[in-house]
């Protein structure tokens, strides 16, 4: 009986004029955003590349001179984006895309794309994900909001009825073909944006798996809608009433949601100013953490401890270099220092990502989004990777530079050198992205949230059924 | 009246709309090859009484029985023994005569053929070119005709019409009530609701006409002629009966 419930609600969904006329759109809209992203995303692949060689070229064409003004010149290293991000530039316009690598201090991202825009562009921009979990929904509201009431109305339901027809089998059976008619005008679309992404970057397996993931995702996001539309439809008696109240639905899901979970999770989790956060690191290494005493004290403690270990009693008569020994130490305390701090500023982050959700039962694309974005690579678990690789990176030439100087000078000597053939051995900075496990660790609570909505859209459609009379 | 023969039957049936009484104590019975014409004004309770028997509403007491079980305890019974076709026969737009037909017979568990499909809309009246068209360019006509092919092919031992005859021209009312007939003449039972007293005289075994839920009077179609059938119903109409 299903069967021909589906087969019955394929035909006549992509017989129905709205979906080809809301679908040719909203695809057109779709592709379109899509090639510019995909061109915009090449563009900047290209450029972060190009860049990064530029920067390094320049570190190792330095002259002959000291190891830690070297260090200084500094290294700037880029995120590099998978190509699913495509898709969804997730936090790219609003996060930095670069990170200055120098010693003593470790930075933020910087430069990020919202800095350069127009001021139109910062009330909101429309990109292909916007097209995935915004306008999509809108249309499937469109095409089922009275899926069961127009049956109602038209006396169809009746007829149903007389035949026996359990309302389950209707419902589910709607769904299943409205879902199976509006993949197959999506799959074109789909088809397309998968050539161009193979066509414009290599796709290795775990692209190619990211890219079903979130296709699998967005299907559950629109099962959801097509869900809720079918309960609504069902529920009410007239579909004008079912439609108005599918795009308050809709309303607060895509836009409402999304910036009450912001403002919940800002009030009950806020982050500190930058001020306020440069200001501790200053203040920690300065004073030091609970126990370390204070700058003088641990410089005093570890200058009596590199005697001691050296046997002399003076700094001049040390055998290797002690303003890099005490660099190094006074780098290793801020290195502590500024990694708490980040830790905690990064983990607050996480915090408020996870008080979003304090919203989403107003909807499900709160959760759509963090999972785009984590499936693209975009989202903050994946920037926080990236920062920490950076970090370690960092660690590694400041580390390098500071065995340099110190081998190469004696007691408080400033005299040590290096040159090119030194500043070409410091390896260049390869970042691999973290494979899509970790991208669904990362949105777990989203992923759960998401499931929790797709249950409570079957129990709607279910209830709906129950209580659907002709 | 062999009750072996029964197929539809009322027992003191009563059915309430919140605290309007739709019906009141209705006791009517439709064996096997009898057409029961079901006469009355608007909201005489003919429609629901209808509507009980497919089980869209409940009884508040008394019961409906399809040969001889109740098809609020047994819902296949309506599925598996009755067809209905409403005043207007609600179709697909959409989807072709044809198309139509095989969807409701799918429903009811029939599957058919092209060939047989194409048959039982033929038999039902329909014009061959019209079958593969969309039922949205269908006549009233048409649709009853799609209609009747449905209830053709689920071979149903009743059949429930709710004024099938309405709106549609002379021509195809006595076309309609013919098909009737002889669907009534192969042995179903059909219980009808209508206002035409032409097509209940016409096609009618026995008529009971309403008023205020109740059925009023009951008699043997075959006894009264057009005109006393006219001035009973309108004596009932009027109060003066």
């Amino acid at each position: 009986m299903i069967a021909a419930i589906i087969r019955k609600e394929f035909v006549s969904t992509l017989r129905d004029g709205r979906l080809w006329i809301l679908g040719i759109v909203l695809l057109a809209i779709f592709l379109g955003f899509f090639l510019a992203s995909t061109h915009e995303l090449k563009q900047m692949r290209q450029e972060k590349h190009s860049v990064g060689m530029t920067a390094k070229e320049q570190w190792n064409t330095q002259s002959v001179k000291n190891p830690h003004s070297a260090a200084h010149y500094g290294i700037y290293v880029f995120k590099p984006d998978l190509p699913s991000a495509a898709l969804d530039p997730g936090l790219r316009p609003f996060v930095g895309q670069s990170l200055w690598l120098e010693p003593h201090k470790r930075n933020l991202t910087r430069f990020s794309p919202s800095t350069d825009q127009i001021l139109a562009n910062r009330f909101g921009q429309a990109t292909t994900s916007f097209v995935l979990y915004a306008l999509l929904p809108l249309m499937i509201v469109a095409l089922t909001f009275n899926s069961v009431s127009q049956e109602r109305e038209r006396g169809t339901l009746r007829m149903l009825h007389s035949l026996g027809i359990a309302a389950r089998s209707l419902v589910f059976g709607k769904l299943l073909g409205l879902l199976a008619a509006f993949m197959l005008v999506l799959s074109p679309a789909l088809l397309i944006a998968l050539l161009l992404l193979g066509q414009n970057f290599s796709l290795g397996p775990d692209d190619v798996s990211r890219l079903l993931a979130s296709f699998l995702m967005f299907l559950i996001y629109y099962t959801i809608f097509a869900a809720v539309s079918i309960a609504a439809s069902a529920f009410f008696r007239t579909s004008r009433v079912a439609l108005f109240c599918l795009l308050a639905f809709w309303l607060a899901s895509v836009f409402i949601a999304p910036r009450l979970g912001a403002v919940t999770a800002e009030t009950l989790s806020p982050n500190p100013t930058a001020s306020r956060f440069w200001e501790a690191i200053k203040t920690d290494i300065a004073q030091g953490l609970e126990g370390d005493g204070t700058h003088e004290q641990r410089a005093q403690a570890f200058e009596a401890q590199v005697l001691r270990e050296y046997g002399v009693n003076r700094k001049e008569d040390l055998p290797v270099g002690f303003v890099s020994l005490n660099r190094q130490h006074n780098d290793g305390y801020s290195v502590r220092v500024h990694e708490l701090h980040f830790d905690r500023l990064r983990d607050n982050f996480a915090v408020q990502q996870h008080l979003t959700h304090l919203a989403s039962w107003l909807g499900p694309s709160i959760a759509i989004r963090s999972l785009s974005m984590a499936m693209a690579g975009m989202d903050l678990a994946h920037q926080r990777d990236f920062e920490d690789a950076a970090e370690e990176y960092r660690h590694y030439f400041i580390d390098l530079t500071e065995d340099w100087d110190r081998e190469r000078s004696h007691g408080t000597e400033r005299n040590a050198k290096g040159q090119e053939s030194d500043w070409r051995s410091v390896k260049a900075f390869e970042y691999q992205a973290p494979k899509i496990e970790f991208a669904l660790k990362a949105a777990l609570l989203d992923l759960m949230v998401l499931m929790g909505w797709l249950f409570a859209a079957l129990m709607l459609l279910t209830l709906s059924a129950n209580r659907l009379t002709p | 009246m062999n009750t072996s023969s029964l197929v539809l039957e009322a027992r003191n049936l009563v059915v309430n709309y919140k605290q309007h009484r739709a019906i009141d104590a209705l006791n009517l019975r439709v064996p096997k090859g009898c057409v029961y014409a079901l006469l009355g004004g608007n909201g005489a309770g003919k429609s629901t009484t209808i509507s009980t028997f497919l089980t869209f509403n409940r009884p508040n007491a008394g019961q409906v029985l399809i040969e001889g079980r109740s098809p609020h305890e047994h819902p296949d019974l309506v599925r598996d023994k009755v067809a209905y076709l409403p005043e207007n026969v609600a179709l697909y737009e959409l989807m072709s005569g044809l198309e139509n037909l095989n969807f409701f017979c799918a429903l009811a568990g029939i599957h058919l053929s092209r060939e047989q499909a194409s048959q039982l809309l033929s038999d039902s009246g329909l014009q061959a070119d019209a079958h593969v068209k969309r039922v949205a360019a269908y006549s009233k006509g048409m649709r009853q005709k799609v209609g009747l092919a449905i209830a053709s092919a689920k071979h149903a031992s009743a059949m429930l019409l709710d004024e099938p005859t309405s709106g549609l021209d002379p021509s195809a009312a006595n076309d309609f009530a013919q098909r009737i007939r002889a669907a009534a003449d192969s042995g179903v039972a059909v219980l009808m609701a209508t206002h035409d007293l032409f097509n209940a005289k016409q096609v009618a075994d026995r008529i009971g006409i309403m008023k205020a839920g109740r059925l009023v009077e009951e008699f043997d179609a075959h006894t009264v002629r057009h005109d006393e059938l006219e001035q009973k119903y309108l004596a009932h109409a009027r109060g003066l009966a």
